[in-house]
């Protein structure tokens, strides 16, 4: 058997593992989270370690010194796990969250503001352009909340929660799908000719298994509707 | 208990079984329904299509294990549309296992190529891993790509890679394509390199985040969007290169009218129970 297909068997007892939450909290969904994090915190590890050690470390054992201040940031991160060391991990966090709000605003004004402005202000040549501009216009208004919603602002309101719903709606169409999507991925591997009887199999197992911890009260049974 | 009310309150359990059902069937049987291709697809493609052959691309593969089965098909493809039109790629990543996701969808794009299409590592296309940092990153990245990147993914010293030795900054490539997956990093690239550097970009998503990022097509700052498994699909479509998300986008379909199935329905008898309620 080649360490594809193994890949394969495995990955297909691990989602039938996690998928089985869906009947309730089990054993076998437990540890399939746990192994799911235990493997991506490592790997996570493992690859920033690995970044740190060619983009800061080496650099610095070839003489760019510089790169000391960046490690001894790195380090006073670790300075929570100890509480009364907790007030140095401030100062890392401050330089990230401080660098980061500043390179975002830098060109969000354009980007986020003043783009998404312009792409509002069209001609009333066009149903699409018409729409466009009352729901922009009204769902924003929609948001005054200083204003008593009477006389010709109750419409302006009204107009904007219709837009805002039908943009809700569609927003849960998509996440719908998106959920499906998800499945289907697991299902494409998981129902391959070559995996699918390993998929069948184990099927079987997780559902006897869950069904006798049930049965003995050994598992709790889920009691939602 | 009438049958309405044991509707109403039907264990969310066989709701779930019901759903497995209707994803599995056409995986197992394959049906394909009519599809129409979305005109964010088609930009997508066509931007894509309009680049001229020696011009070098940014590609930031943000695809998870969870969203590599969505996307995956289409940036292979993708990846297959641009070697084969002899256009270079530059790949990156902003996170962890999205790098290792993006050599995945290297490999499987270049065992798709037909022979002769020229597809070195470090001539027609370079990975260059994982950039820590989130937006900051990409940011430091766009502005200066040896102040963040000393080697590839693969530990090849950026000095020595062909491709990169005339590349350091965004404003070097001619577009961007942002494979951002669920990663909700699309606005990175608005904000640091489509606004600072004027680069034009493309961008994928996973379906539930299309509503998100279609005003950035509509303002001009985006020209399409690939949207989850469909978009993917629709590229194969456009490519002529039918495959695994095609299937997908079908299983979708049926969930979708199960799904619209169960809404109309689970409304219908919730507005006749209550006005039974009101009679009484």
């Amino acid at each position: 058997m080649d360490s594809f297909l193994l890949g394969l068997i495995a990955g297909s007892f691990v989602s039938i593992g996690a998928y089985s939450v869906l009947i309730g909290d089990n054993p076998l969904s437990k540890f399939t989270e746990n192994l799911y994090m235990g493997i991506l915190g490592g790997f996570i590890f493992a690859t920033n370690w690995n970044y740190v050690r060619t983009s800061a470390i080496n650099p610095v054992l070839q003489g760019n010194y510089v790169f000391i201040v960046a490690i001894l940031l790195c380090v006073m991160l670790f300075s929570r796990l100890k509480a009364e060391w907790l007030w140095l991990s401030r100062y890392p966090v401050a330089v990230t969250v401080g660098a980061g709000l500043g390179l975002a605003i830098r060109t969000s004004v354009m980007a986020d503001f003043l783009g998404q402005i312009n792409a509002t202000i069209l001609p009333l040549t066009s149903i699409d352009n018409l729409v466009m501009i009352i729901g922009t216009v009204t769902a924003a208004a929609y948001f005054i909340f200083t204003a008593q919603t009477e006389g010709p602002y109750k419409y302006v309101n009204q107009t904007g929660r219709i837009f805002l719903l039908a943009a809700f709606g569609v927003t849960y169409g998509q996440t719908v799908s998106f959920r499906f999507e998800l499945v289907i991925g697991r299902l494409v591997d998981m129902l391959r000719p070559e995996v699918a009887i390993y998929t069948y199999v184990m099927l079987l197992l997780v559902a006897l298994g869950l069904g006798y911890g049930y049965y003995t009260k050994k598992i709790k049974w889920y009691s939602g509707r | 208990m009438s049958l309405m009310d044991k509707m109403l309150a039907l264990d969310q359990r066989i709701i779930f079984a019901l759903m497995f059902i209707a994803l599995a069937f056409p995986i197992l049987n394959p049906i394909i329904l009519p599809m129409d291709i979305q005109q964010y697809s088609r930009d997508s493609f066509e931007f894509a299509d309009s680049i001229p052959a020696g011009s070098v691309v940014l590609i930031e593969g943000g695809l998870t294990a969870a969203t590599y089965p969505q996307g995956g098909p289409g940036l292979e493809v993708q990846i297959v549309h641009m070697l084969r039109k002899d256009v270079k790629l530059v790949f990156f990543s902003i996170g962890t296992e999205t790098a290792a996701w993006t050599v995945t969808a290297i490999n499987n794009a270049l065992e798709k190529l037909p022979s002769g299409v020229a597809a070195e590592n470090g001539v027609n296309w370079v990975h260059m891993g994982y950039v820590p940092g989130g937006e900051s990153g990409v940011a430091a990245f766009a502005n200066d790509i040896r102040s963040v990147k000393t080697e590839d993914h693969f530990g090849t010293p950026i000095d020595q890679i062909p491709l990169m030795s005339e590349i350091n900054k965004a404003s070097d490539f001619v577009a961007v394509f942002w494979w951002g997956g669920s990663e909700g990093s699309i606005p990175f690239g608005i904000r640091q390199i489509v606004t600072p550097f004027g680069v034009p970009m493309t961008g994928m998503c996973t379906t539930n985040e299309v509503p998100n990022y279609t005003p950035y097509i509509n303002s001009g700052q985006m020209i399409g969007i690939i949207g989850g498994v469909r978009g993917s699909a629709e590229y194969e479509y456009l490519m002529g290169m039918p495959g695994l998300a095609l299937g997908q986008a079908m299983a979708t379909n049926f969930g979708g009218l199960l799904w619209a199935f169960l809404v109309v329905l689970g409304n219908v008898l919730y507005f006749i129970a209550r006005r039974e309620e009101a009679a009484k």
